[in-house]
């Protein structure tokens, strides 16, 4: 019986290594290990055996189950990786090809300027204001100290409704209204759409601005300098140079005309920034006595600052944009770069 | 303002090169917008002697010139006429490079070499025309560069003056400033002597203020026996350099004082006066009068104006007249230097349109100290170029003189203000380093300055004015860059501005792009949309001065720009656009002087409706896909059922496919397929979804927080059900009725199919729905779903006649 048992693994184990697939394997299996396999036969015969060489012999045929058994396993593991092998040789793509665009939405450039201008300002403790773009000659104008007879004022310039209203021509009014409505300390910034009676390659009829003011106790021109280097270092990157000079605007008082090095040449000088090295980006100053009058605060207790910068200015010189024009043409081509 | 570097270096010195002085200018607040170096770049035009010159014998109009540049001798063909042996002229040598970028190269010329050019005044920019070449004074030394022989090389600055700084106006008045930051007094133009004949000026004409507050001051010399004649060379260039025209020494004179020293001046040939005297007043209402342009105006009462005799001759500070106009026969000139009521000037030039260097300055504010200096200057120089005597003496009519501000300042304030530590001598420095006089004093116990501000100075009115100054003078790069110390201010949430940014971000999220349009629109907009004659749209805010009448009107929709755009889009071949705006419109509100302005969403999609690729549909986009990105954005926005009704539809919208939106019973706005006649007049052929939201309104639906609902830990259960309805039930009619249904564990509804055709009887529709059930504490069994699921299709059966398929 021994070598019955020996001829019979000897046998499966060579069947089972020619098995080609799983379902021959599993055939071959059956066959000895199986119910009515080769196993079971050669077991009919341990009645024949006596005492002392059954449990020798029941140990042999256990050991020679495993041993079948353990070459089914070695193949059934091979056979299926030579199976996982070419089916991944066969599944194939080209990885290469394009994939399904989504079309993707855009915000209009002078609105990412203006988003990352809050965002900018938020972080430095201002909060967002905003007022009517048809607007009141006394908050446009008079409250600002911008006399009646200023150029400004003039009808070639500024677009007028009736003789006490205008398409407001800066965001400063939203300053007045603000200051009318609370007390100090005001940290407020006023983005806005605002209208010029202009229409040409530079000059857009109607434009946005971004208005910024600071209104406490003790604040200082350098204060002012202050904040706004911040706010050009976060814009244009810590690198920039900034340079303050003076100016003029009746509602402040100094002012200070605010340039960043040329972002195009870095200071070299070039057709942009007419081989100055230098771009001019805001207008800013101490908030004059007279608007602080005109809105009842107390001048002498309190002082404050204020800017204010044309938003597709700052978008042309953040994306190299070289038209004005493009920004209000609404050409899907220029949309949807941004 | 023009000025030069050597014009300025006449009043004042200073220790700096071009570059620098532009910088320092600008960094003092007179900035700088131009530079100008004038013959830069043109050192290799030299100084040269024509050795000899002869006809080029290969062509009659050449010559063949000999030019000896004071080391060697080189041939160079010439085309001119005007030169001979020994004369020096200006060599343009190989390599050089004119103006307009003219480079000079070595050539052949009809087989004679030539190697450089001889320049005229022309091509070395010194004017604009020249008649042959220009011939050089003899005594300059050759191989000079000829800008540097002639005395030419200059630098023009071109200063953006802030409209306060009137007093800068002037070379001597940007000498100021230069004076002031290189610590350096600077030096006015003395007068040359004047030689006064025997005749005292009173016994030939005098003047007389009618209206004092409109001219403050009147001053004239008169001059006799002048001969009018072209200027000499040094005032040409000068007046050149600046970009002047020269017209005749007379003229020249009072435009180099002019420019000089900031006072305009006028001249007026006296023979042609009528009468002798003077009379300053205001014009009478409506009378006529040609100014020197030879144009007639209408002159009003609140006009200053110089009268002789008989009428007017000059409109004060504005302009002359052509009927006392100096010519080249003159020969008596009476010259006024007077100070005009800035007002006044303003008004006057104004209305007429009429903007010249006197009103400019006038109107600005010029400096009534300088009158009688500007005076005698102008008379010398017109002596010394045209001769002449001058009548003794001259005429000052200044009734009431007008006395100098004091403006006081304090350290204290001036540190407070610009975050600075000077001290009170410091500031008295920087002040009278511009010329204003300082005396200590004590203002409530605190030691102050008081200034005395020079009457050029109309901008120094209060302390702030003069913190200003010393800000200025001290250098705005010398102030501290600080954080401001201030106290925390509350911020309250703005709920429009953030309800427009979910907004936008939605839209954005959904594929569109956002668009920006002009505010105003044209009155034809409404029109070309179709809108009736009484619709409310059409009352708009007009604008009184547009610049044109497509811009006239202030926008009451979004809509017509959007198909504007659209349109443009497809002209481009943009043919599949998803675009949207978010910006106010403008109604007329009859209880304010304002307008209401309210923000509205517009969007529009058309084309395909996924982006063109290898494996992508090219289906094109209909209403759903639309209201579909409406829904979802709405979503987003927290108001989660937005029904659609067919009232009040909209006149551009097709009638059988739009809609107006709803939440419960606040109107969101409006939506559908733009109407094919609309589309038409728009020139689009293709068809436009449009929607239009009023903000507001979702603003005021809108849930600030969305609350949230527990999740089950049973799986979810779904009945599918498909049912004919009649064709004209429509699905909002469906959900109306599923969510009127009461079944405890409805948890959705899903129109997940619609069909009619083959399979359907005719007038009917199938629509199939998926009812989701959930149960938080068990999971349903088929019958206990089976009961649930019957309801439902029982009220829809009863409501609305559906079968069950």
């Amino acid at each position: 019986m021994k070598e019955k048992l020996e001829s019979m693994l000897a046998s499966a184990n060579e069947a089972m290594e020619n098995a080609t697939d799983e379902a021959m394997l599993q055939e071959i299996r059956v066959s000895y290990l199986g119910k009515k396999g080769q196993l079971t036969s050669i077991m009919k015969e341990m009645g024949g055996l006596s005492n002392e060489e059954r449990p020798i012999v029941g140990a042999i045929a256990n050991k020679v189950k495993d041993q079948v058994s353990q070459t089914f396993d070695k193949q059934l593991k091979a056979i299926k990786s030579n199976v996982m092998a070419s089916r991944l040789v066969n599944e194939k793509i080209d990885v290469t090809l394009p994939g399904r665009i989504k079309a993707q939405g855009t915000k209009h450039p002078v609105t990412l300027v203006t988003e990352e201008l809050i965002e900018i300002f938020s972080s430095l403790g201002f909060c967002v204001a905003e007022g009517p773009e048809v607007e009141q000659d006394f908050y446009n104008f008079e409250a600002l100290n911008i006399p009646k007879d200023h150029p400004a004022r003039d009808m070639q310039d500024t677009f007028y409704i009736n003789e006490d209203v205008v398409l407001r021509t800066h965001t400063s009014p939203v300053q007045i209204r603000s200051m009318l409505k609370q007390e100090p300390p005001l940290r407020i910034i006023a983005p806005g759409t605002v209208y010029r009676r202009d229409s040409d390659i530079t000059h857009s009829p109607m434009f946005h601005q971004i208005e910024g003011f600071m209104v406490d106790e003790n604040i200082t021109f350098g204060d002012l300098k202050g904040v706004l280097t911040t706010f050009i270092h976060e814009c244009f990157g810590k690198k920039v140079g900034v340079r303050f000079r003076p100016s003029f605007f009746p509602f402040t008082e100094p002012s200070a005309e605010v340039d960043i090095q040329c972002v195009i040449c870095g200071g070299k000088g070039c057709r942009v920034c007419g081989n100055s090295g230098w771009l001019e980006i805001l207008g800013s100053g101490m908030i004059d006595p007279e608007v602080l009058k005109s809105v009842e605060y107390d001048s002498d207790k309190y002082s404050g600052f204020a800017f204010g910068m044309g938003l597709e200015r700052i978008a042309m010189l953040k994306f190299g944009v070289n038209d004005l024009r493009l920004f209000f043409e609404n050409d899907v081509r220029f949309l949807r770069q941004f | 303002m023009i000025v030069t570097y050597n014009w300025l270096k006449e009043f004042v010195d200073f220790d700096l090169d071009a570059d620098q002085l532009s910088h320092q200018l600008t960094m003092a607040g007179l900035e700088v917008d131009f530079m100008e170096k004038l013959g830069a770049n043109l050192d290799s035009v030299i100084v040269a002697k024509l050795d000899s010159v002869e006809p080029h014998p290969e062509a009659d109009r050449l010559t063949l010139c000999q030019v000896n540049t004071g080391s060697d001798v080189i041939p160079v063909v010439c085309g001119a006429t005007n030169h001979k042996t020994g004369d020096l002229i200006a060599l343009a040598q190989v390599g050089s490079i004119l103006p307009g970028d003219f480079k000079i190269k070595k050539s052949k010329i009809r087989g004679a070499v030539s190697q450089g050019m001889l320049c005229s005044e022309k091509e070395l920019g010194l004017a604009e025309e020249a008649d042959g070449i220009l011939i050089l004074p003899q005594e300059l030394q050759l191989g000079l560069p000829v800008f540097d022989a002639l005395g030419l090389k200059d630098v023009r600055y071109e200063i953006g003056l802030t409209p306060n700084r009137a007093d800068c106006l002037s070379v001597a008045g940007v000498a100021r400033e230069v004076g002031a930051f290189v610590q350096n007094k600077i030096q006015l133009p003395t007068s040359g002597k004047i030689s006064e004949g025997e005749v005292a000026i009173e016994a030939k004409t005098s003047v007389e203020i009618e209206d004092a507050s409109g001219c403050p001051r009147y001053m004239a010399r008169l001059i006799e026996g002048v001969k009018v004649a072209p200027s000499p060379a040094w005032l040409v260039q000068r007046l050149e350099s600046i970009g002047m025209r020269s017209i005749n020494n007379v003229v020249d004179v009072t435009n180099y004082v002019l420019m000089e020293l900031g006072h305009p001046l006028h001249a007026f040939d006296f023979n042609l006066l009528r009468g002798t005297k003077i009379v300053v007043k205001r014009a009478e209402e409506g009378c006529e009068f040609t100014t020197l342009d030879k144009q007639s105006r209408q002159l009003k009462s609140t006009d200053i104006v110089i009268c002789d005799n008989e009428g007017p001759i000059a409109l004060a500070g504005v302009m002359g007249g052509e009927n006392s106009e100096v010519q080249d026969t003159t020969v008596d000139i009476l010259l006024e230097s007077a100070y005009f009521d800035p007002t006044s000037v303003r008004r006057t030039s104004k209305r007429l349109g009429i903007h010249t260097e006197a009103s400019h300055r006038f109107e600005r504010g010029a400096d009534i100290d300088i009158v009688s200096i500007a005076l005698n200057r102008a008379i010398s120089l017109i002596q010394e170029l045209a001769g002449g005597t001058v009548a003794a003496g001259y005429i000052d009519n200044y009734p009431q003189a007008l006395f100098k501000r004091e403006v006081s300042i304090t350290s204290a304030r001036t540190n407070a203000l610009l975050g600075l530590n000077l001290s009170l001598s410091e500031i008295e420095q920087l002040l009278n380093s511009i010329e204003l006089n300082t005396k200590r004093s004590d203002i409530d116990g605190q030691e102050a300055l008081v200034a005395t501000i020079p009457m050029s100075r109309h901008d120094l009115e209060r302390e702030v004015d003069l913190i200003e100054e010393v800000a200025r003078l001290n250098g705005y790069d010398n102030i501290p860059v600080t954080m401001p110390i201030s106290r925390v201010v509350r911020q309250t949430k703005n709920q429009s501005q953030s309800t427009t940014r979910s907004l936008r971000d939605g839209m954005v999220a959904q594929g569109f792009s956002e668009i920006i349009n002009y505010s105003f629109t044209s009155p034809t907009a409404w029109d070309k949309i179709d809108l009736c004659e009484d619709d409310a749209r059409r009352t708009t805010i007009k604008v009184l001065n547009p610049l044109t009448e497509e811009q006239s009107i202030m926008r009451t929709s979004l809509v017509p720009a959007m198909l504007e755009t659209v349109a443009r889009n497809l002209s481009y071949r943009s043919t599949d656009l998803s675009l949207f705006e978010l910006r106010p419109i403008f109604t007329v509100k009859d209880s304010d002087v304002q307008p209401e302005e309210s923000m509205r969403m517009c969007a529009a999609i058309t084309g395909k409706r996924e982006v063109e690729g290898w494996s992508q549909s090219d289906a094109e986009v209909d209403y759903y896909d639309l209201k579909g990105s409406i829904e979802t954005v709405c979503q987003h926005l927290a108001i989660p059922t937005l029904s659609a009704k067919l009232d009040a539809l909209q006149p551009y919208l097709h009638p059988g496919k739009s809609c107006r939106l709803y939440h419960g019973k606040t109107l969101l706005g409006v939506m559908g397929e733009v109407h094919p006649q609309v589309q038409e007049n728009y020139d689009i052929d293709q068809p436009v979804y449009l929607v239009e939201l009023d903000v507001a309104a979702l603003q005021s639906t809108k849930k600030n927080v969305t609350a949230f609902k527990p999740i089950s830990r049973f799986p979810d259960c779904y009945r599918d059900s498909a049912f004919l309805f009649d064709e004209e039930v429509s699905a909002q009619q469906v959900f109306d009725v599923l969510s009127k249904v009461k079944v405890k564990n409805l948890d959705d509804v899903t129109l997940f199919d619609m069909y009619s055709g083959k399979g359907v009887p005719e007038g009917k529709k199938s629509l199939a729905i998926r009812v989701r059930y959930r149960s938080m504490d068990k999971t349903f069994t088929d019958d206990e779903i089976n009961v649930m699921h019957a309801k439902i299709v029982k009220s829809l059966q009863k409501n609305l006649g559906a079968e069950i398929r």
